[in-house]
């Protein structure tokens, strides 16, 4: 479903990925772990089409984005850190608005059902986005996900800021979607989380996937000391 | 893509209230606009009506001094000012030559400001003295008419700016566009859409001001049919121009702060700088020649010819045989003389005139030329043409003066020069001067020429954007 060969970015004098091969199936959680600028927003935005790699080619339901970057467009959905919807809208309205641009035409019906399966509390449906908390943006979000019906999931940092709760309800929806056949490529610094939810985890440094695990294989502890080692910070005792 | 960008742009204009607003100073400003130019053409029909009713009364006095003096009763007025004289009649009894209002008048004061709508020729007078110019107050001049062609050309682009600027910042500054950006569209396509919807409301709202503002002043636009879409046209046109520009700004300026001052800037340039500019440079390659010079040579011309009146009116005529024929009495007066030497210091005065005039026509030709450089130029020059102001319809209005001055004189002099007395039987001869407007030509043109410019410019955007990776209108600030 996400495939990247040798996706390589450089800025000017600055490698912000470098070489990356990763493969993400169907139904597949990979998170991305790593410090700030390790590359995994750059890693997201080469996938997105928003940007152009140096060289290298990444691949989403077998299109190549940068060939036909709109046409990968219909099969993925992306959940920011930060979500934006329009906040004069209603949760129905930015999810009926979204999706329709996406050339998803929505009954009022299917709409209440995609945020019922979201998570979002009935209550909120026909409430104007600028009263939401963040999760509850991010469970918009993933209606939105649900609707276009996305064969890949790309998040960037969707639990910061989310509190316990929320990131619970949060990698459930996630694990729902998986079950449904979704690739997730999640980039995140919540190495608890990423534990959690993921089937597949990778850390990277300097643009580059430096380490990969089986998310089941491996305990939070180990996982946390292999993070610690290869972003080389010394070792703290707890 | 369109009709959900149909439907949400709307929601989320008025939740934000702007269809509201705008709704709102639309309505003050046509509202407000239009009354100073009904006010200006209130004031204009009055002043031409007052004009008309004095010349009237000096009729009826006129006509009562006739009847007296054919009845052979006294009169006691003075006798240079008795009306059997085709020269008084000629010099106090002048007809009025007026330039009526027009159903769309009230739309731009244009050269209404300048120049004065009736004039009075004497038979004695010059034609090129005529006062044709008029001294409003200073404080106007200074500010400029809130007419509605002001609203339009001034106003509206700042009401578009304030409307458009950040269409595509706002969402980026806000990271909705990041969203928006992960949907199967393209960015281009989408903000082109979402400018085109707030043009499409802003239409809406400035046709229905439109139409309310006529209705409350009276004007009925049914009436006024092809002006009033003439005039809807051009603003819809000049509108398009100023959102192309924005759609521009939008995908390649940056943050709202610098889209702002970017069509700011635009603004000042294309309504403010390039008229004043076109204006001084007409004036620097076709300098006028000097009034003041002009009518000291007059001066002087008449000071030389008044030594030698005799001299010229015998040769007045010899010319005119047909006058020396008639006159039976052979007397000779002041007028005689000083009609004929009149006759020579036009002749004289007329390389000095002509060279006036082609300077003004090639003023006129170089900013006709020129004019495409700014819409504002365009646009202001068509609402001064729809209401019947611009600077050609007042050197319409001159010609007919000036040859109504012509034919007055032309009617008189016979009497003159027959020593004929005027009577009350030729009151009903005398020359009325009916004022021709200047035939209409189609604005429809200038629209359809802002129209494929605006066209143009949205064509530049959408190519040249082609090249601007999305990655450009996503990074951040």
């Amino acid at each position: 479903m996400i495939t990247t060969n040798n996706l390589t970015k450089i800025y000017k004098d600055q490698t912000a990925l470098d070489h990356l091969n990763l493969q993400v199936n169907a139904g597949e959680i990979y998170c991305l772990l790593g410090a700030n600028g390790a590359g995994k927003t750059t890693t997201i935005n080469l996938l997105l089409g928003f940007i152009e790699p140096t060289s290298g080619s990444a691949f989403i339901n077998d299109l190549d984005v940068s060939q036909k970057a709109k046409e990968t467009k219909k099969f993925l959905a992306y959940i920011p850190e930060n979500l934006m919807l329009y906040p004069s809208l209603t949760a129905v309205e930015n999810l009926d608005y979204f999706s329709g641009i996406a050339g998803k035409k929505l009954s009022k019906k299917n709409i209440f059902n995609f945020l019922k399966e979201a998570g979002l509390q009935e209550d909120a449906f026909e409430k104007r986005i600028a009263t939401f908390s963040k999760g509850m943006r991010q469970k918009v979000g993933i209606a939105i996900a649900l609707a276009k019906d996305a064969k890949v999931l790309l998040l960037d940092e969707p639990t910061s800021g989310l509190d316990p709760k929320a990131s619970n309800e949060f990698g459930q929806l996630l694990h729902k979607l998986s079950q449904k056949g979704v690739a997730t490529l999640m980039a995140t610094h919540d190495l608890f989380r990423a534990k959690e939810v993921a089937t597949r985890i990778g850390i990277m440094k300097d643009g580059q996937l430096k380490e990969e695990f089986i998310a089941k294989d491996i305990s939070l502890l180990n996982l946390e000391q292999n993070y610690l080692n290869t972003m080389e910070y010394k070792e703290v005792t707890l | 893509m369109f009709s959900y960008n149909f439907k949400y742009e709307l929601k989320l204009l008025l939740r934000s209230k702007w269809i509201q607003l705008l709704s709102i100073i639309l309505l003050l400003l046509f509202g407000f606009s239009a009354y100073n130019g009904k006010e200006k053409v209130i004031k204009r029909e009055a002043d031409i009506t007052a004009a008309k009713n004095e010349v009237k009364e000096n009729d009826q006095m006129m006509l009562q001094l006739l009847d007296s003096v054919e009845k052979g009763m006294q009169v006691s007025v003075s006798r240079w000012t008795i009306p059997t004289s085709p020269m008084v009649i000629g010099n106090y009894y002048p007809r009025v030559a007026a330039m009526q209002p027009q159903a769309m008048t009230f739309i731009a004061t244009g050269q209404s400001d300048i120049f004065t709508h009736y004039v009075k020729p004497k038979v004695t007078g010059d034609d090129f003295a005529l006062n044709f110019t008029e001294m409003t107050s200073p404080v106007q001049l200074l500010f400029g008419s809130f007419d509605l062609s002001f609203v339009i050309v001034y106003l509206l682009p700042l009401l578009i700016i304030a409307f458009s600027y950040n269409v595509l910042s706002s969402e980026k500054e806000s990271g909705s566009l990041r969203l928006l950006a992960s949907q199967p569209i393209r960015v281009q396509d989408w903000v082109s859409q979402k400018l085109f919807l707030r043009f499409f409301w802003l239409s809406l709202l400035i046709i229905l001001s439109l139409c309310l503002t006529f209705l409350i002043f009276g004007i009925e636009w049914f009436s006024v049919f092809n002006s009033f879409l003439s005039l809807v046209a051009i603003i819809l046109a000049y509108m398009l121009f100023w959102f192309a520009l924005a759609f521009l700004v939008n995908l390649w300026v940056g943050d709202s702060a610098k889209n702002a001052i970017s069509l700011l800037g635009l603004w000042v340039l294309f309504v403010l700088l390039a008229p004043s500019v076109l204006n001084q440079l007409s004036t620097t390659l076709y300098p006028m020649p000097s009034r003041t010079l002009m009518i000291n040579e007059m001066r002087e011309l008449k000071a030389e010819v008044s030594k030698k009146q005799d001299k010229i009116l015998d040769n007045f005529l010899r010319d005119h045989p047909e006058y020396a024929i008639n006159d039976t009495t052979q007397t000779r007066g002041f007028y005689h003389r000083y009609m004929a030497s009149q006759q020579l210091v036009k002749q004289e005065l007329n390389p000095v005139l002509t060279g006036y005039e082609n300077q003004l026509q090639k003023q006129q030709a170089w900013l006709e030329k020129l004019k495409w450089i700014s819409p504002a130029i365009t646009v202001q020059e068509s609402l001064n043409k729809m209401a019947g102001a611009s600077t050609g319809d007042y050197e319409h209005f001159r010609k007919q003066v000036v040859d109504f001055a012509e034919t007055w004189r032309s009617f008189l002099t016979p009497f003159l020069y027959n020593n004929k007395d005027f009577t009350q039987k030729d009151y009903s001869a005398l020359p009325q001067f009916i004022f021709q407007p200047k035939p209409k030509s189609s604005q429809f043109v200038v629209s359809g020429i802002l129209l494929i410019v605006s066209m143009l410019l949205f064509g530049v955007g959408f190519v040249l954007s082609k090249k601007v990776k999305e990655e450009m209108m996503l990074k951040p600030f």
